[in-house]
């Protein structure tokens, strides 16, 4: 198995074995293009799916730039196995949050710089079951996808095997199993293992991608609870480790510190010829034949509201006024349970077992779709946000926050449903370019909610049956995905179903934004899942002519 | 090589904590350089205010004392940290779009705070005792709208801040029995009631006090405070 993954991506491989985690020399002699150079694609943002397309492309023999606003981050040197100190890995650009529901962003939501939000993303790397491509005519709820589960299974298999993903064998959705054993589990994940099984309720350990074992010059994880701040192990897959080292061997050159502030349109021939970006406060210009956009949900309509031009007065793919909307969050309550014993879910990696029993819809509720229950793990910081939104401050926080290593804590992931207002918008403020930031309202709807209430339920049901003396739930949100979805027709989306944006032929969308629902999974599998569908896509259209596998 | 310093005793704030003798800090040669730099930084963050002015930084001391029940020494340095944050605009970049950005938010909230003790006691907020104090945070928490600002935003703005400062610092780390960083050391000890041999229990002098009982005790206090009766909580 890693023998294939080696042949095919060999990021691994190319990681330094001698205890330090950056190849500066790969880095060192990174291809490098000149501004007028016109390359072959040039791709905004180096996350899940703008990495993968990049690693894709450049061993397809393309000449690919990927631009990043972050840094080109060394986890020797600019990551600390610190919670407070991990603030430089969030995406702190100012943006407006509204709605009836606000989305709190910074450290919950998306990452900067190359390996993108994964860098400091949790690790869980679920599959989406096949009944969430087709949610609309199974459920009369969400979106219907213009692909199938099946056309993404291969993309699925290849990816899970290249970063790589451990856990038990899966029985939901489409049961499939894992490249790598099972990681042991901590406390958070035995108390998780003991209550389930105590309730009936059927749970799992994984899937996660951390190597269980050493991966090519990858070494084992040390269990030391630090997933959310970026591993400086190098255990913990992020695209920096698992897709970049490979693309630049391949010839990609990553530019970061780049903020991109516009892409190019000729309204004469309505063709993408390139970006305008920020290096340094200097505006540049790359020109290219194709421009892809992997800047995250917000970022990504943002980006294309900033490109407007006569021709595109309301923004690119945005003439049936649908960009920037249907923006889904996941409903994330976390409830946590109180033990005589000492849990201390501090060690161990905050992803640990999952269970998918509520996945799917229950023709008994009244609600539809479902949710999916794992592990947390809170860290002191973020555990102080759980006690504080129970009400208690002073005398009461403190006492509370001593008993830390007593708890237990479980996470559950809604399926919210995809909803039109639910919109990034562009706000009167501007940020330190005199760019107009984005704005973001949010509101739930009435399956929401019941959904959020069901989902704190079935966790009470867990922890209490594993012996827990008290409960505190807090309601959250998690991983925001949507925004210019993938549609069948432009009346109902911004992409097609080969993510190129609708009226724009050499433009595309290949990041978590595409996603037209969101199941109760985690996405950043999907997200790489398919930005590899759409490479392959990509270059099986450039081998027969320019465009012709998707000509209007 | 951890090194235990057997004469110095592990600093908790206000001296209170339930591990013995756990002291994060004998771990500092086992922490990598950059993090031990990032995590050492705040044991000794500077004294003079680079964001707050001096009358706004003296209600800030006392509205973060009250929030994190710090009424007496040994105290963590909450306030510097805050002060450091909002002066090199480290903010989460999110606001809410009915409050201002965060360090406008700080000022006006602080002023507004500091106009309430005055229109109730005459004097400034820092000048008041505890106890007249604490109904008038609690009042915020309770509001609705609080001077044209929503209130939980308000309360969201003053936890969160206050809480990461806290909760970043070696001495709550002691008394909560956290172990900190964990670079390149890892753990090995995993299981349910599983420690390390440099971890401590917890366990109290005074045990057994249940946890139920200490909790009831906290909210008895925590209620003589704000000034209602504890079963109003
Ligand atoms: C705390 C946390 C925990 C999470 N846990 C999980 C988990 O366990 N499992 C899971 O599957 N997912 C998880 N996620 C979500 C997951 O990380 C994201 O969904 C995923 O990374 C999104 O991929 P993307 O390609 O859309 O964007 P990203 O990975 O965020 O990449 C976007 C990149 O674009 C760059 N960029 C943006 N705008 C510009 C611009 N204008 N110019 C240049 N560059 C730009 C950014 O710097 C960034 O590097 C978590 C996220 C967070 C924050
Ligand atoms: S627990 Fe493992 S995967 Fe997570 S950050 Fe630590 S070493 Fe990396």
């Amino acid at each position: 198995m890693t023998e294939s993954v080696r042949q095919r991506n060999a990021s691994a491989w190319l990681i330094p074995n001698d205890g330090t985690r950056t190849n500066h020399r790969l880095r060192a002699d990174m291809h490098r293009y000149d501004d007028d150079d016109e390359v072959d694609i040039v791709v905004v943002g180096a996350g899940a799916g703008g990495s993968v397309l990049t690693q894709r492309l450049a061993r397809a023999g393309w000449r690919v730039v990927t631009l990043d606003a972050g840094p080109f981050w060394d986890p020797d040197t600019d990551w600390v196995s610190d919670e407070r100190g991990s603030h430089s890995l969030y995406w702190t650009e100012p943006r407006q949050i509204g709605g009836e529901t606000p989305v709190p962003l910074g450290s919950n939501n998306s990452g900067r710089g190359v390996g993108g939000s994964m860098v400091h993303y949790a690790g869980y790397t679920p599959r989406f079951h096949p009944s969430d491509f087709h949610t609309r005519t199974a459920d009369g709820v969400g979106a219907d996808w213009p692909i199938s589960y099946d056309e993404l299974r291969p993309y699925y298999e290849l990816i899970e095997a290249e970063l790589p993903v451990a856990g038990q064998n899966w029985p939901w959705g489409d049961p499939h199993t894992y490249p790598q054993h099972a990681h042991p589990t901590g406390g958070n994940g035995s108390i998780f293992l003991r209550g389930a099984h105590a309730a009936g309720i059927e749970a799992r350990v994984g899937p996660v991608a951390i190597s269980n074992g050493r991966f090519g010059n990858r070494p084992h994880c040390i269990y030391r609870g630090f997933c959310l701040q970026g591993c400086k192990v190098n255990a913990k897959a992020s695209p920096l480790i698992t897709h970049i080292p490979d693309a630049l061997a391949h010839g990609a050159e990553v530019r970061s510190g780049c903020m991109v502030s516009r892409v190019l349109v000729d309204d004469r021939t309505g063709r993408a010829t390139g970006v305008t970006y920020l290096r340094d406060g200097v505006e540049r210009r790359q020109r290219a034949r194709m421009v892809a956009v992997a800047g995250y949900s917000i970022e990504t309509p943002r980006l294309l509201l900033l490109s407007a031009t006569k021709r595109f007065p309301a923004g690119l793919g945005n003439d049936h006024d649908q960009l920037g909307r249907y923006l889904m969050v996941q409903g994330a309550p976390q409830t946590a349970g109180r033990f005589d014993e000492e849990i201390r879910m501090y060690k161990a990696p905050p992803p640990e077992v999952s269970s998918e029993q509520f996945y799917e819809t229950d023709p008994t509720k009244p609600y539809k779709r479902g949710w999916s229950i794992q592990t947390v793990s809170p860290l002191p910081i973020t555990w102080a946000e759980h006690v504080v939104a129970q009400g208690h401050w002073g005398a009461v926080l403190r006492e509370y926050m001593r008993d830390y290593v007593h708890w237990a804590t479980l996470g559950a992931l809604c399926e919210f449903l995809p909803r039109p207002e639910n919109r990034v918008t562009l706000a009167d403020e501007v940020d330190r370019h005199g760019l107009p930031v984005a704005h973001f309202a949010y509101s739930m709807c009435d399956n929401d909610k019941q959904l959020m209430t069901a989902a704190q339920k079935s966790m009470e049901r867990i922890l209490s049956a594993a012996g827990a003396s008290e409960m505190m739930t807090i309601q959250r949100f998690a991983h925001l995905v949507g925004g210019a979805r993938m549609a069948a027709k432009p009346e109902e989306g911004v992409v097609d179903a080969n993510h190129r944006v609708f009226g724009i032929p050499n433009l595309y969308l290949t990041d978590g934004s595409v996603l037209p629902t969101q199941g109760a999974a985690n996405p950043a599998l999907t997200i790489m899942s398919l930005a590899a569908r759409a490479a392959d896509r990509l270059v099986a259209g450039a081998r027969s002519g320019p465009e012709m596998a998707t000509v209007d | 090589m951890t090194r235990r310093n057997e004469t110095r005793r592990p600093v908790t704030p206000q001296d209170r904590g339930r591990f013995g003798g756990f002291d994060v800090l004998d771990e500092v040669d086992r922490w990598d350089e950059v993090t031990k730099r990032e995590v050492l930084g705040r044991l000794a963050p500077g004294t003079t205010h680079k964001f707050f002015t001096s009358t706004e930084a003296h209600v800030a001391v006392a509205l973060l004392d009250l929030l994190l029940a710090q009424d007496r020494e040994p105290r963590i340095p909450v306030l510097p940290l805050i002060d450091v944050r909002l002066a090199d605009g480290e903010t989460d970049g999110w606001h809410y779009d009915d409050m201002p950005e965060d360090g406008d938010a700080w000022r006006q909230t602080l002023a507004h705070l500091d106009a309430d003790a005055m229109a109730a006691h005459g004097c400034g907020f820092a000048e008041l005792t505890a106890e007249q104090q604490a109904p008038l945070v609690q009042a915020v928490y309770d509001a609705e709208q609080w001077h044209g600002l929503p209130a939980k935003h308000v309360w969201s703005l003053w936890t969160r801040y206050s809480c990461t400062a806290f909760y970043s610092h070696p001495w709550a780390w002691n008394e909560i029995g956290f172990g900190g960083p964990a670079y390149p050391r890892g753990y090995k000890n995993l299981r349910i009631d599983g420690r390390e041999g440099w971890e401590v229990p917890d366990q109290a002098p005074d045990d057994p006090v249940p946890f139920a009982d200490r909790v009831e005790q906290a909210h008895d206090n925590h209620a003589d405070l704000v000034g209602r009766a504890p079963d109003q909580r």
